[in-house]
């Protein structure tokens, strides 16, 4: 009981304002630093419910976070415990890179798209420099500060790679986002995974839409291949050895310049080396900042310039009256995660709540994020005034679990998440959740010797 | 693993052998020696290995639990941080953030079966609960390097890999792992000393090799003393003396 009362004071130390969204393992609060004036987001991880102590995927995002300190990365500012819950200060940040890019009123520049594609490659560059794969990259992921920077957010999935033949399961990224080698089901994988789906992003900049957007692991490959050609073996000889590997029909590559009729001929030539089929032969993020893209002009925008979405607006009492016409088009709010409660998965209420609100109109949506927790806050563009419906964004190894289908692209789950979910409910052995990330044998040998040699 | 050790917290977080060697003032009052100090953080790093080889978890998660809970201790009292909780949370915390979890259930299971002493005897909230404090006083930082990659590295450099070089190298590293020395030694030091012992040992001329390393032979020749230190006062670590020291807390 005494070590509450230093815990308290750090936590004195931080003004608690409004939600911000409810994250992927607890809920996400704005708050001032009251030593520093600075705001902040502190994301509250639930750990009295769990009998697993501190969220494996939290755990995962402070210990990297921990070791990467870059102007592109999201700085953990602290931690500290507070009523058996597990506190993590971020730097608090505007809004995310999806957001721009769906964004309407917004026109980016090739200047605007340098820019944002520069800082997303100097964080990424900064992580694998240190031997850190994201393995989440997307621009939901890229947060965006008060001053233009783009950081690199969320490393629940990260990991450190870098041991030979080390094996590591193929489900990450969200599916749009995957490169094909994981499509593949390899297990042995390094930091290219991560440069193509930072070639992803950069077609999404130039788009303004999801580039590769398949609706299974299977018709994603198909998509990839649309796009640059069924691989033939001369191009990628290990491809006929991956576990998952399938035989596509032959489809020639289109001419590069037909998929992206406004990019300059350097963006096609990085996007072409980023998007190369054999891991081996593709570039290096280092690489890809030193290409002559990002030396020619123009110039990569300033930060400070960027085009932002309108600055939002706090939620104040009159938004959420019911009388006032349904003009809120760009909520104030986005949940950037939505991950619904351990006790969602047993009954059907969390199910219920989805659909009503994807069904009411905006107004009643904000009146009932009062009341429901889990409710996902509107994302950041109303598509109903378009007449469309937003893209169903894939998450990671959404296809097995489908249960959150009806919600239209709201919810992430994560493959940790799974994990943590089924273990809970017991239904996978030790055994499988083993073999989830496999070991080389190289750590074998270590378990052996270290049972069986000592000399004391 | 391999990360960037020289970037890395690991290394901006290495001790002076002093400061790693001072007794809490809240274990000094209770007449806890820095001899008393050091056998108890043997005989837990003795416990967390127990208990890893009872809940089966990989040599790196043995490796970096032992290093919390010595890490734990550089800013702690034993007096207020119990090291019969410490220790098995540690490993608990370090099966996580090696992605090997172990279930918490699973160490109180075994807890029980290794020791009947009711000292010894914590619960999943007690674990739960210092997990907590243990993350607090690691100040996070999670990210732990150890000298074995950097062995067979070394070993293959040498041309000493045969199986009779590797397993008394590695045991030799498995052994500094009940003494402090990565609190204060970057890992790869730490497996040259190993070296240097174990070809001593088996008479094996590796003087070139050394010298074509250019690392400080001093440093590597300290460490090496304070393993085979360690070796000789190891005949007076009795299990009386242990208790003795725990019971002083």
């Amino acid at each position: 009981m005494a070590e509450l009362d230093p815990s308290k004071k750090v936590a004195d130390r931080y003004l608690k304002r409004e939600v911000l969204g409810e994250g992927t393992y607890g809920v996400v609060y704005k708050a001032i630093d009251t030593q520093t004036g600075q705001t902040v987001a502190i994301k509250k991880i639930r750990i009295g419910k769990q009998k697993e102590g501190v969220n494996f995927t939290a755990l995962r995002e402070i210990k990297l976070l921990k070791e990467l300190n870059d102007p592109n990365i999201i700085e953990l500012i602290d931690c500290f415990p507070h009523k058996g819950n597990l506190h993590l200060v971020f730097e608090f940040m505007e809004t995310d890179l999806e957001a721009v890019i769906r964004d309407r009123n917004i026109f980016l520049s090739p200047g605007d798209i340098k820019s944002y594609l520069q800082m997303t490659f100097k964080g990424l560059a900064h992580c694998h420099k240190k031997w850190i794969l994201h393995r989440d990259m997307k621009p939901n992921n890229l947060l965006i500060g008060p001053n233009g920077q783009l950081k690199l957010a969320d490393f629940g999935l990260a990991r450190i790679f870098g041991s030979p033949d080390r094996r590591f399961t193929h489900q990450v990224f969200a599916r749009w986002y995957r490169a094909p080698e994981l499509l593949f089901g390899t297990k042995q994988y390094g930091p290219g995974v991560d440069v193509w789906a930072a070639a992803c992003i950069f077609a999404e900049l130039l788009l303004r839409r999801p580039f590769l957007q398949g609706s299974s692991d299977m018709d994603q490959l198909g998509k990839i291949f649309a796009a640059f050609g069924t691989p033939s073996p001369s191009q990628w000889s290990d491809m006929v050895y991956l576990p998952d590997y399938v035989e596509y029909q032959y489809v020639p590559a289109p001419p590069l310049r037909s998929l992206f009729p406004m990019a300059s001929e350097d963006a096609l030539d990085l996007l072409s080396k980023m998007f190369t089929y054999d891991p081996k032969e593709r570039i290096s993020v280092q690489q890809a900042l030193e290409h002559r893209y990002f030396t020619c002009p123009p110039p990569p925008t300033d930060p400070d310039k960027l085009p932002r979405p309108a600055p939002k607006k706090e939620i104040k009492e009159s938004d959420l009256n019911p009388r006032e016409g349904p003009t809120v088009l760009s909520p104030p709010r986005k949940t950037r995660r939505v991950m619904p409660g351990r006790d969602g998965l047993e009954g059907s209420s969390l199910q219920g709540d989805k659909v009503d609100d994807t069904h009411s109109n905006r107004k009643q949506a904000a009146g009932e994020n009062n009341t429901g927790k889990n409710d996902p806050a509107p994302m950041s563009l109303d598509f109903s005034i378009f007449g469309l419906k937003p893209p169903n964004r894939p998450t990671i190894n959404s296809d097995p679990l489908i249960i959150n289908d009806f919600n239209q692209g709201y919810l992430t789950i994560t493959e940790i998440e799974i994990v943590d979910v089924l273990k809970a409910f017991s239904l996978m052995s030790s055994r499988e959740l083993e073999e989830l990330d496999h070991h080389d044998d190289w750590e074998k040998k270590t378990d052996e010797y270290l049972f069986k040699f000592s000399f004391t | 693993m391999a990360a960037n050790f020289w970037t890395s917290s690991h290394y901006k977080h290495l001790l002076d052998q002093e400061d790693v060697d001072m007794v809490n003032p809240l274990d000094k009052e209770k007449g806890v020696t820095v001899e008393d100090f050091k056998l108890i953080k043997m005989h837990m790093s003795n416990y967390i290995l127990k208990l890893a080889q009872q809940v089966k978890v990989r040599q790196r998660v043995v490796a970096t639990a032992v290093t919390y809970m010595r890490r734990v201790y550089t800013r702690k009292s034993m007096t207020e941080y119990d090291p019969r909780l410490v220790a098995p949370t540690c490993l608990y915390l370090a099966s996580k953030a090696e992605e090997s979890t172990v279930q918490a259930r699973l160490l109180v299971f075994y807890i029980k079966k290794l020791y009947a002493d009711d000292k010894y005897r914590y619960e999943i909230k007690d674990i739960l609960e210092m997990e907590m404090k243990i993350l607090e006083a690691l100040n996070y930082y999670l990210v732990v390097f150890h000298p074995y990659r950097s062995l067979s590295g070394f070993l293959q450099d040498a041309g000493l890999n045969d199986l009779s070089m590797t397993q008394l190298t590695w045991g030799l590293v498995n052994d500094t792992y009940k003494m402090d020395l990565m609190l204060v030694h970057p890992p790869h030091l730490i497996a040259l000393a190993c070296i240097y012992i174990a070809s001593v040992l088996r008479e094996k001329d590796t003087t070139v090799w050394y010298e074509e390393l250019r690392v400080d032979m001093n440093v590597i020749k300290n460490i090496s003393m304070e393993i085979l230190d360690f070796y000789e006062s190891n005949r007076m670590f009795t299990d009386e003396r242990i208790n003795a020291a725990l019971h002083k807390l």
